[in-house]
């Protein structure tokens, strides 16, 4: 194995031309895709993997033309993969047929990494959806990468043990998606998002079709940190076929707390001075008025329907310290002008303050014929500052804007109702948008804290990194994805759209972001 | 090692720097050894600017270049294939900004580690690496060296908080990835992949950190026990109860021994040794002190003794230190760095001491929760007599290592395999070991199968082979 790098590989990532353009060699395949899906290909995959696990007539596909994102991409063809074995055939086919390939969990996205923007092969994982190995004196399970994010928990609840990540769309959403995007989730405040919570991968090579293992059980491996590089390329850079986690320790105690203000402004600065003061909860969620009282009327929760603001906080661990955290919490709450705090006493008020929490986005879809869920990040300290200043964007573009995010680790989702229906309001749409990602990054934050670039915010990389930080990632891309084939036109800009967000309209979304 | 600089390429040196960040002289140039090898200049970069103008001449004349600062661990790594030029970045040394509300933090590489924790400490906050050599050792160096901070079995290691990084490659590039905000998505994680590597892939001009609050209240546990096995069952108890500790970590007899873990009496000197550290609340402090005392007589303890703040800082001293005081102990030790999972964890504690005996080796063993084995080797007196009378010069210590190395290679290939014993690959390596030996034993365990992707990684980042040569995984 030693000593056998490729001579063409490395030749590739340094004849990048060293301009403004970071588009992967799959960027030319979009205009004439449909000429991938040669019949021969087609035979070549029904007889690889059955005639049962290859789709390609129209209807079929439509079922994976969209993720939770705005966007849509048809593929030519959909492929269901058992084994590594398989997904190792599928990429030397695709190699030789030179067709793109994109890989698919259960299509929750929310910047459309999985859709098939230049078309060719999905690759779902659906089959791959066994827990191979729980390791519980170890804290670690491992995993094929179909398998649902909850059912990790679930099979594991019983040693007293959790899958800490918990993306909402935790129900459905498999492991193998949130290792391409990094999936995170409420509780990724106190525990960290995916990434964390992976040290080893099997991967599938798109050069040669290769299966090399990286990281392992242990916590590092000697080398470079391949898996931390792998977890949240989006699927350009490898398929991943195995995934080994880390659980954790079921905590002690929980407490869940709901703090209710009459001002925006007095949710923002208590989570700016629960931060400050050191307080780590495991999950800090805010809520607007607005979006409350929709949610109210959908779920039921027992939210205020009369009020501005709502904090949801989690704080978890030992007893005695979520005794005090709690009390903490509360005092600074109140501190903040919180004009109350309520406990939930036991399991099931738990549950329906959560419920709410995750069935948010259902809910507003219910109310306008679009909406747009934007994913930004921003320092808790410019916390007031940046909600106000999303209003005031709201006001001048005359939209309403909704705010449910995580706000414990700055990461916002204004969420954009409008009607596409009516002329040029989806480009004042995505006019605010773009206004409110400048806005996080001149605030000295990031582009999107859990949703991924994609195909979304491609373009707006150059927002948050120069000409050369985005060639030293298009020249790791390329090394690893040489022919382009691997999810190719996402993460780096095309060069064609001049900084531009991506948006498509679309319907009413039944997309539940994170 | 060098093959010493042209006058011309010292010139183009000294056109960015000036002469007197450009030193040629000998005593300067002693302080820049690696493995006995020294380099034809040391440059004394002030920015990233510098940085990368340094190496890009070294790029277009094939000079090798180690990057340091604090220089407390250039002893790690492989001998250098060739070392031309030392990149100084102890003068990148400024905090570029902190926003204590944020708890976030953005240094340059020069900046030393004491002094950052003091700095962060007047705001309350601190950051989780407690790291040997403290009084020297840099961010720079503590990030490329991955250094062991016995404070990660509570907050994880480097990769889990740092944020981001600036750097320049091997190309004089200077590119960033991640962000300065706790989440970040945006890119792929190139930073994490400098983490650990020994200045093979760039040298780090900027590193960006979550920071933590420190706690109200601190206290340190020692429990003694007589054998392994009782000390391995305390600390897989303490792994499944619902308990926080900040640090826990298991120390054989020669371990506690060298890093002065309350030895109380000869008796006591071949005790097993099991130090934890419970921060927080006082009330939480005081549920691990009751829960702790609990389960170390379950697990039969010789004793259970606590110590307040004072006394607890110099316990926990010598658990930081436990590399340097390993070094001081005796200077022909190899260090070697296991990462384990518990179980495989317990295999190597029970076996180390019949590893050693066999080979006329004493060996400390200090494990992590973790995951991580530290596993100091060094012959025994008797050995060395045997071996040579106390080498003075290179050539003695060359014929010592001779006359050492296969002992060694084979305790440290054992080591690995008690390590790798549930089939999978072998995972450790030896980080320190004396120059003489590194030219006898191979230090990074073997193939991997992923050699090959790091060679990919290397080429992207360093095409020229200009950063650090041969001082990471053979040949990266």
């Amino acid at each position: 194995m030693r000593g056998n790098c490729s001579k063409s590989f490395a030749a590739a990532a340094l004849t990048r031309p060293r301009s403004e353009d970071y588009s992967d060699r799959g960027a030319h395949f979009g205009a004439h895709a449909r000429h991938f899906m040669n019949p021969k290909l087609i035979r070549e995959l029904q007889s690889l993997l059955g005639r049962d696990a290859v789709l390609f007539a129209r209807e079929d596909l439509l079922m994976y033309d969209y993720d939770g994102s705005v966007e849509q991409a048809r593929p030519d063809c959909v492929v269901f993969p058992s084994s590594t074995r398989d997904v190792s055939e599928i990429v030397k086919l695709a190699k030789r047929f030179e067709a793109p390939l994109v890989g698919r969990g259960a299509g929750t996205g929310l910047s459309g990494g999985a859709l098939p923007r230049a078309g060719g092969i999905v690759v779902v994982f659906a089959r791959m959806n066994r827990i191979l190995e729980i390791d519980a004196g170890s804290f670690r399970a491992v995993v094929q990468p179909g398998v649902v994010n909850l059912d990790v928990t679930r099979a594991v609840e019983h040693l007293g043990l959790y899958f800490a990540p918990d993306p909402s769309s935790q129900k459905s959403c498999t492991v193998g998606g949130n290792v391409s995007e990094n999936a995170g989730g409420p509780h990724t405040l106190a525990y960290g998002v995916t990434t964390n919570h992976v040290t080893g991968l099997e991967i599938v090579l798109p050069e040669d079709g290769r299966v090399v293992r990286v990281g392992g059980k242990t916590s590092e491996t000697p080398g470079y940190d391949l898996t931390g590089l792998m977890v949240g390329s989006e699927g350009t850079l490898a398929l991943v076929t195995e995934i080994t986690l880390r659980l954790s320790r079921k905590p002690e105690a929980v407490k869940t707390l709901l703090a209710v203000f009459d001002a925006v402004d007095d949710a923002t600065r208590s989570v700016v001075e629960i931060t400050r003061r050191g307080i780590t909860p495991a999950a800090c969620e805010m809520l607007d008025g607005w979006t409350l009282r929709t949610v109210e009327d959908f779920v039921h929760a027992g939210f205020p329907r009369d009020c501005a603001a709502v904090l949801l906080l989690e704080v978890e661990g030992l007893a005695e310290g979520v005794e005090e955290q709690a009390g903490e919490i509360s005092a600074v709450c109140r501190d903040c002008g919180a004009r109350e705090v309520r406990l939930a006493r036991d399991a099931r008020e738990r549950d329906l303050l959560w419920k709410g929490r995750k069935n948010a986005f259902g809910a507003i879809g219910r109310l306008a014929p679009s909406y747009y869920v934007l994913d930004g990040v921003i320092p808790r300290t410019r916390l007031p500052e940046t909600l106000q200043r999303i209003e005031s964007i709201g006001e001048t573009y005359g939209f309403r804007i909704g705010n449910i995010f995580h706000a414990g680790d700055g990461n916002l989702h204004p969420l954009i109702l409008f009607d596409p229906r009516h002329a040029g309001e989806f480009e004042r749409v995505v006019t605010a948008a773009r206004e409110i990602i400048q806005h996080c990054i001149a605030m000295g934050g990031a582009l999107t804290g859990e949703h991924g670039v994609g195909m979304e915010k491609n373009e707006l990389m150059p927002l948050m990194f120069t000409p050369e930080d985005l060639a030293l990632m298009a020249r790791v891309r390329d090394a690893f994805n040489p022919a382009g084939l691997l999810n190719p036109q996402k993460i780096l800009p095309l060069g064609k759209g001049c900084g531009e967000l991506r948006v498509l309209p679309q319907s009413v979304g039944s997309a539940l972001p994170a | 090692m060098s093959q010493g600089l042209s006058d011309t390429q010292i010139a183009r040196l000294e056109q960015l720097l000036g002469a007197t960040r450009t030193m040629t002289d000998p005593t300067s140039l002693a302080n820049y050894e690696v493995d006995g090898a020294r380099p034809a200049a040391a440059v004394r970069a002030a920015d990233a600017g510098e940085v990368a103008e340094i190496l890009r001449v070294a790029a277009a004349e094939k000079l090798a270049v180690i990057p340091c600062s604090g220089r407390s661990k250039l002893g790690i790594g492989g001998v250098p294939a060739r070392y031309d030029v030392a990149l100084d970045l102890s003068a990148l040394n400024r905090v570029l900004s902190y926003d204590p509300g944020d708890l976030t933090l953005g240094v340059e590489p020069g900046v030393r580690i004491d002094d950052l924790q003091r700095e962060l400490a007047q705001h309350g906050q601190f950051l989780p690496l407690e790291v040997a050599f403290s009084n020297r050792a840099t961010v720079g160096g503590i990030i490329a060296t991955n250094a062991y901070s016995p404070l990660r079995a509570h907050f994880g290691s480097a990769r889990d908080f740092v944020l981001g990084m600036e750097f320049v490659t091997g190309l004089g590039e200077i590119a960033k990835s991640g962000g300065r905000v706790v989440k970040n998505v945006t890119g792929y994680d190139l930073h994490k992949l400098l983490i650990g590597s020994l200045g093979t892939l760039a040298a780090i001009t900027r590193v960006n950190f979550r920071t933590f609050p420190m706690p109200a209240e601190r206290r340190v546990f020692v429990a003694s026990f007589a054998a392994a096995d009782s000390a391995l069952e305390f600390c897989s108890e303490i792994a499944k109860s619902p308990l926080e500790p900040r640090v826990l970590e298991l120390l054989n007899p020669e371990a506690a021994n060298i890093s002065g873990i309350s030895p109380r009496g000869e008796g006591e000197m071949r005790a097993w040794r099991v130090v934890i550290s419970a921060a927080g609340s006082a009330a939480l402090v005081e549920r691990h002190a009751r829960d702790l005392e609990r389960l170390s007589r379950e697990a039969h303890a010789a004793r259970f003794e606590t110590f307040g703040d004072a006394e607890a800082a110099r316990s926990l001293q010598g658990v930081r230190e436990f590399v340097r005081m390993a070094l001081e102990h005796a200077a022909d030790t190899t260090i070697m760095r296991v990462p384990v999972v518990p179980p495989l964890g317990g295999m190597v504690a029970r076996r180390l001491a019949a590893i050693a005996d066999a080979r006329g080796l004493n060996a400390a063993l200090m494990m992590g929760t973790a995951g991580l084995a530290q596993v100091a080797l060094w012959p025994r007196a008797e050995k060395r007599a045997e071996a040579s009378s106390a080498p003075t010069d290179d050539d003695a210590w060359n014929s010592a290592a001779d006359r050492f190395a296969p002992a060694l290679a084979s305790a440290v290939n054992e080591i690995l395999l008690a390590a790798s014993s549930d089939g999978g690959p072998a995972r450790g390596f030896v980080e320190w070991c004396p120059s003489a030996v590194k030219r006898h034993i191979s230090l990074w365990g073997g193939a991997r199968e992923d050699f090959a992707l790091m060679q990919h990684v290397k080429h992207i980042f360093d095409p020229h082979g200009v950063l650090a040569p041969g001082r990471f995984c053979e040949g990266l």
